[in-house]
């Protein structure tokens, strides 16, 4: 894929977005009220136990994670009905006659909605959230970087995910409840709600068999602290099996369902 | 290499669509949540053509004849079922990519612009895409704006252009790249006919100019006449007809059909000799001549001295009407290329 392709189609994507302008006010408003909601829940929590370390987290701690796992979660958005709408209108076809990976393309438009929604919302929620709760974060730039690799490829993995779930479009007339479903599966398994710290012990083969904890969980708690720097090598590689196996997932999807693809309206 | 003259190879080509019938009403709804019925539509059946470098073939048939799916098959958009094609030596629906950047498309009822952007940035788009040098790039597009007066539309978002201009965008933009194959999907549907005529000026140019093969569907048969040397009709996904378009109006030359009004009060007409009626509606008679062409003055002048008539006149048949005649009358004969009309 070339690169200059690709920013221009990020660019493009983005300046769609800036449209949206009322949207994405909503969009903080409503970012913010989840982490006000899971950072009260947590404190009123942690003051019924006399304890103050949970499962490895301090009241501190957990609502740094709260936060952040939020934060990730806000840059991580993307529309994951493209290509269910691209195959529902058939404007899928003006984009295989192209001489562009549909992948590539697809992830270029996640990568300019990703970046508006991570100035437009993840800032301006970070920012307020630093001054009006306790949030610490170890100032180690040789673990921010890391936090961005793992970042990077927790994105890669989303994306992958979404194209996945996107390509049943081609199977199936209908794919919004496999959308809530996939979004159920994320939410929970990936650590949106709870850090995976806090499972049940007969939940935890079913997490690690899952790709969801390296999505939002590892970069969350790479950036928290959580995690030693001496492990953090781990867990990148741990991320870019999964994008190997995602991209394999993909790849046959992909093969299988060009076969079954209808062009709707001629 | 063998294929260095052709442009287009289509083999036993095949493509079925599996549809899923749902029961009428409520009912049968309710009945189709447990059990559903699936279809298969064979929508092209195993049909056989070359296309050579430089040819500019009509690609004609009813709606629901299988036009569309065959460029969608050859444009790496469809997996066929079964069969062979190859574009440019290329197989379309494995090389998708490597085809593309091969080929030119358009689809009358799709724009391959981008809506919110102006035209000039659509095309700078399209010249990363296909990868288009900027000297290249510049020459092209200086041709295309002459030839499709491209210039006042191009700061003009793509969403607030007419039909027709943007026809004309989308037709420059299929060619930034000088594809040498051009697959057009009925572009000229709704263009009024002064629009329409442009577009054709300029197809022919660019197929005599640069030889560019193209491959052209629809509905408009002064398409065909002005445009396409050959013509491929296709009837339920077969080809019925493959061959020159002026060998099907030698065909049919001598079918001319010579229209006359009689007056209200002659209207019953009894064995003119040497004609056939073919078609009556009210006091307005088709007929046609039963041997050839030599006797159509004397015919006319025995109309014209035994008859009252408020007007006559003599068509010639349009490619529409032989289309039509072959649609409707199944006329059985065999074409050069050994082809049936009908199965």
């Amino acid at each position: 894929m070339n690169p200059e392709l690709f920013l221009k189609f990020v660019s493009i994507s983005f300046q769609k977005q800036v449209t949206y302008r009322f949207d994405c006010f909503v969009g903080i408003v409503n970012g913010f009220l989840y982490v006000f909601i899971f950072t009260s829940l947590w404190t009123a929590l942690y003051s019924q136990f006399d304890a103050t370390v949970h499962n490895g987290f301090t009241l501190t701690a957990i609502i740094t994670y709260a936060v952040l796992v939020m934060a990730v979660r806000i840059s991580f958005t993307m529309d994951d009905s493209i290509i269910y709408r691209k195959v529902m209108d058939g404007s899928i076809a003006m984009e295989l006659i192209r001489p562009t990976s549909f992948f590539f393309m697809n992830l270029a438009e996640n990568v300019g909605h990703s970046l508006f929604h991570i100035m437009a919302r993840t800032v301006p929620i970070v920012i307020i959230s630093i001054f009006l709760f306790d949030i610490s974060i170890p100032f180690e730039p040789v673990r921010f970087l890391a936090f961005l690799f793992s970042f990077l490829a927790g994105y890669v993995l989303i994306s992958m995910l979404n194209f996945a779930a996107g390509l049943l479009a081609f199977w199936f007339v209908e794919i919004f409840p496999f959308m809530l479903f996939k979004y159920a599966l994320f939410t929970f398994f990936a650590g949106g709600i709870v850090p995976i710290d806090f499972f049940p012990e007969f939940l935890k083969p079913l997490v690690n068999i899952l790709p969801f904890q390296y999505m939002l969980y590892f970069p969350t708690v790479i950036l928290t602290g959580r995690i030693p720097l001496t492990e953090v090598h781990s867990i990148i590689i741990a991320q870019l099996m999964w994008i190997l196996i995602m991209g394999v997932i993909c790849t046959l999807m992909w093969s299988a369902g060009k076969k079954k693809l209808v062009i709707q309206g001629g | 290499m063998q294929h260095d003259n052709i442009a287009i190879e289509v083999k036993s080509l095949r493509k079925e669509f599996k549809v899923s019938s749902s029961g009428k009403g409520f009912l049968g709804k309710l009945q189709a949540l447990f059990h559903r019925r699936h279809k298969i539509i064979t929508a092209v059946k195993d049909i056989d053509f070359k296309i050579s470098r430089g040819e500019f073939v009509g690609y004609v048939g009813e709606n629901g004849a299988g036009k569309s799916t065959t460029i969608k098959m050859l444009t790496g958009i469809l997996v066929p079922t079964s069969g062979t094609a190859e574009v440019n030596g290329i197989v379309p629906y494995k090389n998708r990519k490597k085809n593309a950047a091969k080929i030119g498309v358009v689809f009358g009822q799709r724009t391959q612009l981008w809506w919110d952007l102006p035209v000039r940035e659509s095309f700078d788009l399209l010249r990363v895409i296909f990868r288009v040098s900027r000297s290249e790039f510049d020459r092209q597009m200086d041709k295309l704006e002459q030839a499709l007066d491209l210039k006042p539309l191009l700061e003009m978002p793509v969403r607030k252009l007419s039909l027709g201009q943007r026809m004309r965008c989308d037709l420059a933009a299929s060619l930034i790249h000088n594809p040498p194959v051009l697959f057009l999907d009925e572009p000229t549907i709704g263009l009024d006919v002064l629009a329409k005529e442009n577009i054709r000026n300029f197809l022919a140019e660019i197929n005599r100019e640069e030889g560019t093969t193209i491959i052209l569907t629809t509905h408009d048969m002064n398409d065909i006449e002005q445009l396409c040397k050959r013509l491929i009709i296709l009837e339920e996904g077969r080809i019925m007809f493959d061959g020159e378009t002026e060998f099907l109006k030698q065909k049919f030359v001598h079918e001319k059909v010579i229209e006359v009004e009689f007056h209200e009060d002659g209207c019953v007409i009894q064995g003119i000799p040497g004609v056939t009626v073919v078609r009556e509606q009210g006091c307005k008679k088709w007929l046609t001549l039963d041997n050839d062409n030599s006797g159509i003055g004397e015919v006319i002048g025995t109309i014209a001295s035994q008859y009252k008539i408020k007007d006559i006149s003599v068509k010639e048949p349009s490619v529409e009407s032989i289309i039509r005649n072959i649609y409707d009358n199944r006329v059985r004969l065999s074409t050069p290329s050994g082809k049936s009309f009908t199965e």
